[in-house]
């Protein structure tokens, strides 16, 4: 058996990796690292739940770790860094309302605000003073930076990044804080969910119409090109 | 003044003095391996600082003290600092040596003398190098401070002796807060030191050059002193980086087999860092001048989050 103190350390070395992730996803304007530094989140939090497990024994925690390992780690990176190949954008570098830097900047406000928000809300409740109550804060955070990327970048695969990355803070809060069978559900539907609108946004557009579907996919070079495209 | 707190200022700055080229020499090293060159041999540095002592020193007619005064208070203020961040052994501290805030003015002086020195010969590049400078300065310092903050939150002294005394003794080296604050003062180092992405240290493209551009003027042994005191600057702010974050090894009591292998560790700690920081550079090309304060939020981010954990937690 291993030492409890030693697991609640590793976890405590996990949330810093996942805060250093959270803030690289925002500040970043390479896409080719957003993606591989989203999958090292996502495999940051399978081993948060490998080690959640280890402490609590429950099963359903090894069943989140191998599915987040699964789909987050795997399948929608590939299918991320499949389409980011075949559209060509390399760069993100258009952002609304909220530079890169101010973003940190604000997320650190955010933080703090959290932090004091639920040390309210926890006051004199047994998990005020655990792991339990910084994997609660860190949740909401990653929650609320995975929404400020959405909203202040314009290119719609970032903006999936900005999802994605909320919806781990999602996992990370449910981890911790939540009762779990519901969230596994939860988790499974959201992933499809996230799956579908990959394809749509990113090779589609929500807005387009059929007809426009046909020269967009030529566009992205998403279909072969028999003769010229438009 | 013990008799160990004289040892230490001798052997600190020895080991200073003997190092700070090598290290300067494998980062060059690890950054012509990544681009499919030899590069030049780990000595390098030692060759060229022993040619340019023996140079002759020239002056520009429109020159003033300034300029010859500089080079030494830069020494001198650079070698006075690495006074203050032990390498390989850690005294009682005595008076004021340690305290981090005077670390980070002496810092202050040293680059201060430059940029004037810069402006002093009257050429246009140094008058550039100078003003980039401290407009890189002014954003930075804020961020320096923090990161210093941080560190004196997570120890609760301002004494860089006491820091490193705290850390051998644990003897961990991950705890998340650690982790934070080595991002952080990773940072620092690229930025303080002048290194990619902020300058690059090996052009002397007029349109670039930060660094070089404030030291062009400089000849001759001069030139040496400078070249010696931006290398040892480098190694005092990874000496921090090292005894803070992997500190084990550090000689804390004085004795001759503990002191050799401190030396020998922090020498091979040393050259990870080194090598660390050449692939870091060649893994980046150098950022735009307006996109640098988000590489400077990011350290102060972190430590301002450790700041926050520190106080509330």
């Amino acid at each position: 058996m291993i030492d409890p103190a030693f697991i609640q350390d590793v976890i405590r070395v996990l949330f810093a990796v996942v805060i250093v992730t959270a803030a690289y996803i925002i500040s970043t304007r390479n896409m080719i690292s957003l993606v591989s530094v989203y999958a090292l989140q996502s495999l940051t939090l399978v081993f948060m739940a490998l080690a959640l497990y280890s402490l609590e024994g429950t099963t359903v925690l090894l069943a989140i770790a191998c599915i987040t390992f699964a789909s987050k780690v795997l399948v929608i990176p590939y299918f991320i860094a499949t389409i980011q190949e075949r559209i060509r954008i390399k760069r993100d570098i258009e952002f609304h309302f909220l530079s890169p830097t101010t973003s940190l900047l604000l997320s650190m406000a955010l933080m703090l605000f959290i932090y004091i928000a639920l040390a309210h809300i926890m006051e004199g409740t047994p998990g005020r003073e655990s792991l339990f109550f910084f994997g609660a804060v860190i949740g909401i955070s990653l929650m609320l930076m995975g929404m400020m990327v959405t909203f202040s970048r314009k290119r719609a695969i970032t903006k999936v990044l900005g999802y994605l990355t909320m919806e781990n803070g999602v996992l990370l809060f449910g981890m911790f804080v939540t009762e779990l069978p519901f969230i596994i559900e939860f988790l499974i539907i959201i992933d499809l969910i996230i799956l579908v609108m990959l394809t749509t946004i990113l090779t589609v557009g929500l807005d387009s119409t059929l007809e426009d579907y046909h020269n967009r996919l030529h566009r992205f070079h998403l279909v072969e090109d028999t003769e010229e495209g438009p | 003044m013990t008799f160990s707190f004289i040892f230490y200022l001798i052997i600190n700055t020895v080991a200073v003095l003997a190092i700070a080229p090598l290290f300067m020499s494998i980062i060059k090293k690890v950054k012509a391996w990544t681009q499919g060159r030899r590069g030049p041999s780990v000595f390098q540095t030692y060759f060229n600082l022993a040619k340019l002592l023996k140079k002759e020193v020239i002056y520009s007619s429109h020159s003033s003290w300034i300029m010859r005064v500089t080079p030494l208070v830069n020494i001198a203020a650079i070698l006075v600092a690495a006074l203050f961040v032990p390498l390989v052994f850690v005294p009682e501290p005595v008076g004021g040596i340690g305290n981090i805030i005077l670390l980070l003015y002496l810092l202050a002086l040293a680059k201060f003398f430059m940029a004037l020195a810069g402006l002093d010969a009257g050429s246009s590049f140094g008058g550039m190098g100078s003003s980039r400078e401290m407009s890189i300065s002014a954003i930075i310092e804020p961020t320096t401070i923090i990161v210093f903050a941080a560190l004196v939150f997570v120890f609760k002294t301002l004494n860089v002796f006491e820091m490193f005394i705290t850390s051998a003794a644990t003897g961990t080296p991950a705890t998340p807060t650690l982790i934070l604050l080595a991002i952080s003062l990773f940072i620092i180092l690229i930025v303080e030191t002048s290194r990619i992405p902020v300058d690059n240290p090996e052009t002397h493209l007029e349109l670039t050059m930060i660094h070089e551009g404030m030291v062009l003027e400089q000849s001759g042994s001069n030139l040496a002193l400078m070249e010696l005191s931006s290398a040892v600057k480098l190694t005092l702010l990874m000496a921090l980086i090292i005894n803070l974050i992997v500190p084990f090894g550090l000689a804390t009591s004085l004795t001759l087999g503990t002191i050799v292998v401190a030396a020998v560790m922090f020498a091979l700690k040393g050259t990870i860092l080194a090598g660390i920081i050449g692939l870091f550079e060649s893994s980046m090309s150098k950022m735009r001048f307006f996109r640098l304060p988000s590489l400077f939020a990011m350290a102060f981010f972190f430590s301002t989050l450790i700041i926050i954990i520190e106080v509330f937690a």
